[in-house]
């Protein structure tokens, strides 16, 4: 592009450092936060007082705090159900079909037993929950590896799928509706609820872990090496040995056990749920914020836990202030939208450098003025 | 069943318009994902226009025109910035599914506009749907800039040698592409279902995408897949007209999609790609470099 004398041109970038990714994640979410003021424009005390609204409830309330924790574990998984494919080079945006399939793992412990002990129901259902999650992860990364069926269809037609599965479950007489008839799962008994351990679930703890284990895995392990090389350039990991069925099928296996987990967390480890509610559309929806966390984050676990606290914090007093401002329904809807957006903007920054350069002003050829010779 | 085939066929209408913009824009190299954030973008406006102004017309023009500009905005980054295609496509769509569910909210509820009049009992989209194909065909097989969006999107370097501008065509196509998502989406929210609850499309845009494969980027094998999941999609809303009584209406819900995934796993076998799917454009996803 030029503007008079220069000319704008975009280069792309080396190797950017790791601070330089911190930076664009940094400008993506501050873009999106300036830009989320329209949202915001309709109320009634000015735009500083619905940003205080939205921050106070999420980061400085006993209750809203409480909350955020919850939902950010649950981010955090589902960001992990992301983030593993996509180091491979793969999109998994079956987050919210593998959480319903491991919502529905987890229900059909209890459904099918309970007379085994609490701890070992607790358990089965926690590997109940990843398993269900994987296996439909792992129909997908299947599919991928072995006929190379584009796993953003496969997985997008599992949503669907899962979503009805669900409906079909919990509605209408299904087999896990709830006593109440009120179109949502039965409720778990107070035995088999998740144990806390300093006042949250014991999911936390796991999901912290996961983002160590994770970051390690990708940075000290062969796997990890494997799953890195077929995400760079699958030609050349084939060539070097790697089999794209194994990483495509591990990458989507271990993803969706994180979505199943994530289920496992939401339905059967947070006080005041304890089921498969009637809005659990909206979870799967939630879950996409584990897309915009994980992209934004580079890939790195350990780098997307803030980013999941910010998040879950976000879109919690996001609708925190939208009931107290008297808001329009989806403002944290419309923030997921717009984070998307600007993480896409900084991409281009993260990927190209913005180079001005002063065109040099035209050489003129000396017009010949001497007669041919002859 | 005259009223099923008939709502079958206006079904099929939606997924032909998104699937034939997404046909054009591959044939010349570029992959939009984000096809169901376009049509959301181009129901919800059109939807919101139409009933702000009472005017069907100005409600599709606006979802035209969205479809469009979303269109170009992908070509921005695919076409000028040489980005990735799919986090382009994928952008868009969450971007969509987000800034919808918040704009549309105020008028979650019915149209309340009048229907737009059927000919001869079917709907007039699925006629227009019909000489779009026809046109479609026209153009990439029987002319000039046919011939110039094919080798776009199969060698664009040997286009570029011969005189042809590689990024004007991608626009070209891309604008296409999104104008006519945009028109599925108008389609679906002012005629269709002209009720607008969020994120009302749950998956047509997707099933489109799968289509444009299932077509192998022919447009009257694509009309032909896009009339048999109309059927199919109108049937799993109204089960009870075939089999009544047999299985709950949410296992039908899920009977679309589970059958996309076979078929998608059909045509991507190599047996499949080596006798019929040769028609894949060769550059398809990848950005272009000017030598």
């Amino acid at each position: 592009m030029k503007l008079a004398r220069y000319e704008l041109t975009l280069q792309p970038r080396a190797a950017p450092g790791p601070m330089y990714a911190v930076l664009t994640a940094v400008v993506a979410i501050v873009l999106a936060l300036a830009l989320s003021s329209f949202l915001f424009r309709s109320a009634e005390d000015g735009l500083f007082s619905a940003y205080r609204a939205v921050f106070s409830y999420a980061f400085f309330t006993p209750r809203g705090i409480v909350a955020t924790i919850q939902r950010s574990i649950y981010l955090l998984l589902c960001t992990y159900a992301f983030l593993v494919p996509l180091r491979a080079g793969l999109w998994n945006i079956g987050l919210p079909g593998q959480v319903f399939a491991g919502a529905l793992a987890a229900f059909t412990v209890p459904f099918v037993t309970e007379a085994l002990p609490p701890g070992i129901l607790i358990v089965l259902m926690v590997a109940a929950a990843a398993v269900g999650g994987a296996v439909v992860g792992g129909f997908a990364g299947f599919l991928r590896a072995r006929f190379q069926v584009n796993e953003i269809l496969v997985t997008m037609m599992l949503n669907s799928i899962f979503f009805w599965a669900v409906a079909y479950m919990i509605k209408e007489g299904g087999p896990f509706m709830g006593a109440t008839a009120e179109g949502e799962g039965f409720s778990l008994p107070p035995s088999l609820q998740a144990p806390m351990l300093l006042g949250v679930p014991f999911t936390a703890a796991l999901a912290l872990a996961a983002a160590v284990l994770l970051d390690l895995l990708f940075t000290k392990t062969a796997l990890g090496y494997r799953i890195r090389a077929f995400g760079e350039s699958p030609p050349a990991a084939r060539y070097g040995g790697i089999v794209p069925l194994n990483v495509s099928l591990v990458v989507f296996l271990l993803g969706g056990a994180f979505a199943g987990l994530a289920a496992y967390h939401n339905f059967a480890a947070i006080p005041g749920v304890y089921k498969i509610p009637g809005n659990y559309g909206f979870y799967g929806d939630l879950a996409f914020y584990g897309i915009i966390t994980a992209l934004i984050a580079r890939g790195s676990a350990v780098g997307a836990v803030p980013i999941a606290i910010l998040f879950a914090g976000l879109s919690l007093g996001a609708r925190f202030a939208q009931g107290l401002l008297r808001l329009t329904f989806g403002v944290d809807y419309a923030l997921l939208g717009l984070l998307m957006m600007t993480f896409v903007a900084s991409h281009i920054l993260y990927q190209f450098r913005i180079v001005w350069r002063r065109v040099p002003a035209a050489v003129v050829q000396p017009v010949p003025t001497g007669l041919p010779g002859g | 069943m005259w009223d099923l085939l008939a709502r079958s066929l206006e079904a099929s209408t939606i997924f032909l318009f998104a699937a034939l913009g997404e046909l054009v824009d591959q044939r010349s190299g570029v992959l939009n994902v984000g096809l169901e954030g376009l049509m959301l973008f181009g129901g919800t406006a059109g939807f919101i226009a139409a009933q702000t102004t009472g005017s069907l017309p100005l409600g599709f023009l606006a979802g035209l025109t969205v479809g469009g500009i979303l269109g170009l905005a992908h070509g921005f980054f695919s076409i000028t910035l040489r980005g990735d295609q799919v986090v382009s496509g994928m952008g868009l769509w969450i971007l969509s599914f987000g800034l919808t569910t918040y704009l549309g909210s105020p008028y979650t509820g019915p149209l309340g506009l009048g229907r737009i009049p059927n000919v001869l009992g079917i709907s007039p989209f699925f006629l227009l749907g019909l000489l779009l194909v026809g046109a479609v065909w026209f153009v990439l097989f029987k002319t000039s800039l046919g011939l110039a969006i094919r080798s776009a999107g199969e060698n664009p370097a040997a286009a570029e040698a011969s005189g042809i501008s590689v990024s004007a065509i991608r626009y070209l196509c891309v604008i296409f592409g999104g104008t006519l998502a945009g028109l599925a989406g108008a389609t679906y929210a002012l005629s269709y279902n002209p009720v607008w609850t969020y994120n009302f499309l749950l998956g047509w845009g997707f099933i489109s995408l799968a289509l444009v494969f299932f077509s192998m980027w022919n447009p009257w094998i694509l009309l032909a897949g896009a009339t048999l999941f109309g059927i199919m999609w109108q049937l799993s809303l109204s089960p009870e007209l075939i089999l009544p009584g047999v299985l709950s209406r949410y296992v039908w819900r899920m009977v679309p999609f589970a059958i996309t995934i076979p078929i998608l796993v059909i045509i991507s076998m190599p047996w499949f790609r080596t006798r019929w799917g040769l028609a894949k454009p060769e550059a398809l996803g990848r950005p272009y470099v000017k030598g």
